[in-house]
């Protein structure tokens, strides 16, 4: 039955939304907000509320084979590009290549298997941050290197087991006042390169942090978990 | 996080017309947000990707059926990956184990936060409208948005009767609507 009443009714449109509507009454909202504008409208009134939610949680890089698993299924077969090894994406994305047009892309992707090609004439400065458990200072867990390029690398000298459960992420903190910014999740062990665009423009004392979340990465846009090691960044070399 | 000079429904629009390159602009705006969201709901990478996959299939292939004078483009998207995500759910029967102590933090969220949330001038103020409410009629709330509980799931959660919850959340509504209208 649906309530005849505005409030009411727009009170259990909220209920449909959130999902909460056994049948045969989601059924019932359904048809009615097919065949009522005002109940569409009351629905997607409630969907932009929920937005508000929706924008706590941080967002999460997709793998760089969603979109094209998304080309390849609506058809768009002159732009997909065939799944590539998982090596070569990440070479593809550290240099930004994106960015090019395909003209000059194709140019570009021959080039770049010479040695120095890519390379900007003149690198800036670059950086290491060695990352420590919180308290500790005698053991350093993970090296990240920042170099001219404004490529960064981060790599493990430990050994680390996380539960199956958890996810280890990676943040870095410029301005308190901004907050964190995650840099994405890591496979422990692994060692993982972020491309310039990724990584932003580095400045000596930023800090970078690994902390534990649940599986997939904090669900908000901070660390909700423990800080596992943590360190700044320091100037090497400002060429 | 919302882009406000992101043109949402002019990109619909677009998407509508065939124009894949909207599409494509839509998809960098917005494919992180909505797949944080799908692991959220999901707990699983792999399965939230799926998600993201099929609801921006659907919003490509539905978008002629955008109509703007209904509501914003953006709630049009995400009110498609969100019934998407919960048929996932609800077709997997069992319940994934889940971290759910951000959603205990946002239960119990600061003034601070609600203040934050309703100094926004554009309208968007659920959050606040959430920090009102008292903390039994929130809660459930936040577990039906964030993992997609039905009333029972979140009656066992909380070990609370399922009446109890169900009514808890009608009223909720009810308060959460008011607050939002005026």
């Amino acid at each position: 039955m649906i309530p005849h009443d505005l409030e009411p009714r727009r009170a259990l449109i909220g209920e449909y939304v959130l999902g909460l509507l056994d049948e045969p009454q989601a059924s019932e909202v359904r048809d009615l907000i097919e065949s009522d504008r005002e109940a569409a409208r009351m629905t997607l009134e409630w969907e932009r509320h929920l937005l508000d939610l929706t924008d706590q949680l941080s967002p999460q890089a997709p793998s760089p084979v969603l979109w094209e698993r998304i080309q390849q299924t609506l058809g768009w077969s002159a732009n997909a590009v065939a799944v590539t090894p998982k090596g070569f994406v990440r070479w593809w994305q550290s240099l930004g290549l994106w960015r090019l047009t395909s003209g000059a892309l194709a140019l570009l992707v021959l080039l770049s298997w010479l040695p120095g090609v890519m390379k900007p004439e003149a690198p800036g400065p670059s950086y290491t941050a060695v990352l420590q458990q919180p308290g500790e200072s005698a053991q350093p867990g993970w090296v990240v290197t920042i170099d001219g390029d404004g490529a960064l690398r981060l790599k493990s000298l430990v050994d680390d087991q996380i539960p199956e459960d958890r996810s280890v992420q990676f943040w870095t903190l410029i301005d308190p006042q901004d907050g964190p910014r995650s840099l994405g999740l890591i496979e422990p062990g692994q060692e993982t390169m972020l491309s310039a665009e990724q990584i932003g423009a580095v400045q000596a004392g930023q800090l970078f942090e690994l902390t534990l979340e649940p599986t997939g990465g904090s669900p908000l846009d901070r660390p909700t978990g423990p800080v596992l090691y943590i360190g700044r960044a320091v100037l090497i070399a400002s060429n | 996080m919302e882009d406000s000079n992101f043109d949402y429904e002019g990109t619909l629009e677009a998407c509508a017309r065939g124009d894949q390159a909207a599409f494509k602009r839509l998809y960098q705006q917005e494919a992180g947000q909505l797949l944080g969201l799908a692991i959220t709901l999901l707990g699983r990478r792999d399965q939230a990707e799926d998600c993201v996959h099929d609801a921006l299939v659907k919003v490509w292939s539905n978008a002629h059926r955008f109509d703007r004078t209904l509501g914003q483009g953006r709630a049009w998207i995400y009110s498609i990956l969100r019934y998407r995500a919960l048929n996932q759910l609800r077709g997997r029967g069992r319940l994934v184990q889940t971290d759910d102590s951000f959603i205990e933090q946002m239960a119990d969220d600061s003034p601070q936060a609600e203040q934050h949330a309703s100094d926004q001038s554009d309208g968007r103020q659920l959050r606040h409208c959430l920090g009102q409410l008292e903390r039994p009629r929130r809660h459930p709330i936040l577990l039906a948005f964030y993992r997609g509980l039905t009333h029972e799931q979140i009656a066992s959660r909380l070990t609370t009767p399922l009446g109890t919850i169900k009514g808890r959340i009608r009223a909720g509504l009810r308060a959460l609507q008011e607050c939002l209208q005026a």
